[in-house]
Formats: C-alpha cells, structure tokens, sequence
C-alpha cells in the first residue's frame, strides 16, 4: 500500500511537468499534485494529506526550480485541512468535493504568496491572484470534477466505496 | 496518539521552513534541493522521454487522420471531377450529334424537324423506335425518318406527342432501293436477326458488286430518292434465279440512334448530294 501511495505521489509530482503543460487552456495549466493531494486528504486522513502534500509539493518546488519548500509547505497545509475536514464532514457529494477544490486552490495561492513574501518574492499580489491563481483554482475545480467522477464510476464498478 | 497528527504538520511545516531558509540563502554546499534533484532529474528526463514517444505517436495519429479525411475528400473530388468529366463529354457529344443532324437539316432542300428518340423496341419481332415528335408536331404516317448517316426508317405510328419509326431491319420493312453506281433498282427488306437483305434486284445488267452503296429510288412515293441506305457486304449467287440477292450493311447504327430527322415534305430531287459533305467534327 505504501509503495502505491509512492508511486501515485511520484507520478503526480512528475504529471505536473510532463502532463500538466499538455493540458493548457489559455497559458492556463491544472496543479495536479494539488487534486491528488486533496483527493487523498479527503479519503485517507490528515496526516496522509499533509505527508502526500508535502512530497509533491517537493518534487514540485524542486523539479519547478523554484523556493524549495514553499509548495511543500503550502501542500502539506492543504494535504492536512482536507484531512481534517474529510474527518469532520460528509464530502462524497462531487460537487463539494470539487467546489472544495476550488477553493483549497486559491487559498494554496494565498499562502504561497504570504509565505513567499517573507523571502521578498516580487509578483503584484492582484496579478498573480487574478491570472494565475484564480484560473489554475477554476480548472482544478473542473479537473477534479472529472477524476472524482472517473474514481467514482470506477470504484462502483468494482464495488469499493469510495469514501470512508 | 491524539496529538500525532498536529506533531506531523509542524514536523513537515518546520522541515519546509528549513529548505526554505537553506534554499533561500544560497551557494551553500550540498542543497537540499539538489539532493533530491539528483534523483528526480533522471526520472524527469526517462519521463520527458516517454512523453515525447506518446505525442510523437499521437502526432502520428492525427496525421494519419489527417490524411484519411484528406484522401476521403480527395477522392470524393475524384468522383465528382469524374462525374463531371463525362457529362461535360457527354455534352458534348449531343452537340457534334446535333450539330451534324442540323448541319444535314439546313442542307436538305426540304423542311424536316429534328426529334429526340425516348423509347426503342430491340426485339426480333419489331424493330422500332420512339421520338418525341407526333401528330401535335405535324407528323404524318410514313413520314421518312433519316440521321445524317442516310435513311432509318418510317413513322409507322403517329400520337399525339410522339411517333414510332419503324427501322430499316424491322422483318415487316420494305424498301425501294437501287444501286447507286448502276442505279438498279431493287427492294431492302428487313429480317428477323436484324440483317438488311437486297432483293428482286434485275440479274441481266445489275453488276451489283460487294462495296456498292445502295440509296433509295424514290418509287413508291415514301422516301425521297437517293437516302442512302447500306453497303453490300455479300452477293448471293441463286443459280439460275432472275434477280441478285445481296446482303447489306446499314449505314445507319441503329442501336446508338439519338436524335432524328424527320422530313415532313416531299420531293422528287435527288437527296445523295447533300449526304456527301463531310460530317463536321
């Protein structure tokens, strides 16, 4: 089981520089190791949220060439609050799930910036929210729309449930 | 255990911290963040690699489509330039007919009405074709019917829109004939297999001869003199009878008639001359 979730983590954090620029809409490209992140927050708990977080989120920040960590911490935070959340409340609703998404993302976003802005990060704040984050926050939206419905279809048919 | 979860997250949030801070100040030895990019540089690289097979066989792909559709169009451009290729022949075909057939009309010093030919009869029986000219027309019974080639036949049957001519090679055909070059008069009649026969033609002087071009006479009062009508292809010889037999080839095609003359006026000149010019191409 361990060697799967290493292998889907891998696979995600890799997706985004492989897969992920494939999939532009408009300059636009989905953070599919966010989706994956929060997909297994919500079914596997807090603490695998925060661990899957943060190692996409690495191999994020590390194969992006970036601020190494930043996307390791802003993950991990979100790997950890969709844990928490999926404990709490009953997400199985795809459209929870998927405004959840939307939502995770721009504030992935936000805290990413505040975060970056300890280390002098220069991008205006109105800028980067209204073109990069806000579209990448709505496709992920759609995106994952479209993996929960897949997982779904997918897990009845084999007649898992696909929820805790 | 309650707490496990909360001791993760700031585990996790102070390590991320700690690559931050060391990433952040620079040219230190040994980063972290090479340290992981040692290992994920060749996986991205096998990945990029993997990658660039799957779009170069999805480029494939919809080239290949590209190229089906493009073939499909293609080749139903083919189909239609094709189409188009024999009807604008076949135009113009019509239109050499038409213009022989109308040349013919104007040369004749007769009036005569061009009509298309709707319907044939091919059987053994009768021999006969429709055109589309009849009683409303001013068609008469018996009126000859000629194609620039020399005679085709007579109406037999007058409608109102339409007439039937009865062809050369019908069995119940009958004409006046007579040889061209010895003007020997004789009679055609056509047969059964759809063969033209010369008959009762004068044995003392006939010197019909295989090629001799055989017109009509006039006699009789239905044809105009001098409508050619075949090439005898062969002389029977009957011993002792008193006419020539000889079989003949029409020079009129019967089975590729399309349009017709029909000349709905008598005269007793001789037609051979205007059937001499040349055929217009």
């Amino acid at each position: 089981m361990r060697g799967l979730f290493a292998l889907m983590l891998l696979g995600g954090g890799l997706a985004q520089t492989s897969v992920a620029p494939a999939l532009r809409i408009g300059g636009v490209a989905p953070d599919i190791p966010l989706i994956l992140t929060v997909l297994l927050g919500l079914r596997r708990g807090p603490e695998v949220g925060c661990l899957s977080g943060f190692a996409v989120g690495l191999l994020q920040d590390v194969a992006a060439g970036g601020f190494v960590g930043a996307q390791a911490l802003t993950k991990a935070l979100v790997g950890f609050t969709c844990g928490l959340i999926g404990e709490r409340l009953w997400v199985s609703n795809p459209l929870v799930q998927v405004s959840g998404l939307v939502l995770l993302t721009f504030a992935e976003g936000l805290s990413r910036y505040w975060l970056l802005q300890l280390f002098h990060f220069p991008a205006p704040f109105g800028d980067l929210m209204l073109h990069v984050v806000l579209p990448q926050a709505l496709y992920n939206g759609f995106l994952g729309a479209a993996t929960v419905l897949t997982l779904t279809v997918a897990e009845s048919w084999r007649g898992i449930s696909p929820w805790r | 255990m309650k707490y496990r979860k909360y001791a993760l997250l700031v585990s996790v949030l102070l390590v991320s911290l700690s690559l931050l801070s060391l990433g952040t100040r620079g040219g230190a030895a040994g980063r972290p963040d090479d340290f992981v990019a040692a290992f994920l540089t060749p996986l991205e690289a096998t990945l990029a690699k993997i990658q660039r097979s799957a779009l170069g066989i999805w480029t494939a792909y919809r080239d290949w489509k590209n190229v089906r559709r493009e073939n499909q169009t293609l080749r139903a451009e083919v189909e239609r330039l094709r189409i188009q290729s024999l009807q604008v022949e076949e135009t113009h075909r019509e239109n050499l007919r038409l213009r022989r057939l109308l040349a013919l009309r104007d040369r004749l010093p007769l009036s005569a009405l061009a009509g298309e030919v709707i319907a044939k009869e091919w059987g053994g029986w009768v021999r006969s074709v429709t055109v589309n000219l009849g009683r409303n027309d001013g068609i008469a019974r018996l009126t000859p019917a000629i194609v620039p080639e020399g005679l085709l036949g007579r109406v037999v049957k007058v409608r109102a829109r339409a007439a039937v001519i009865q062809l050369l090679n019908d069995p119940a055909s009958a004409v006046s004939v007579m040889v061209q070059r010895t003007r020997t008069a004789g009679v055609a009649e056509g047969e059964p297999g759809g063969a033209v026969r010369l008959k009762f033609m004068a044995r003392d002087g006939g010197g019909v001869q295989v090629g001799d071009l055989i017109v009509t006479s006039g006699l009789g009062g239905v044809f105009p003199k001098g409508l050619p009508v075949g090439r005898v292809t062969a002389v029977e010889d009957k011993g002792s009878a008193l006419f020539h037999y000889a079989l003949l080839a029409p020079v009129t095609d019967f089975a590729r008639v399309e349009e017709v003359l029909l000349l709905t006026e008598q005269t007793g000149a001789d037609l051979f001359p205007h059937f001499l010019s040349p055929p217009e191409s």
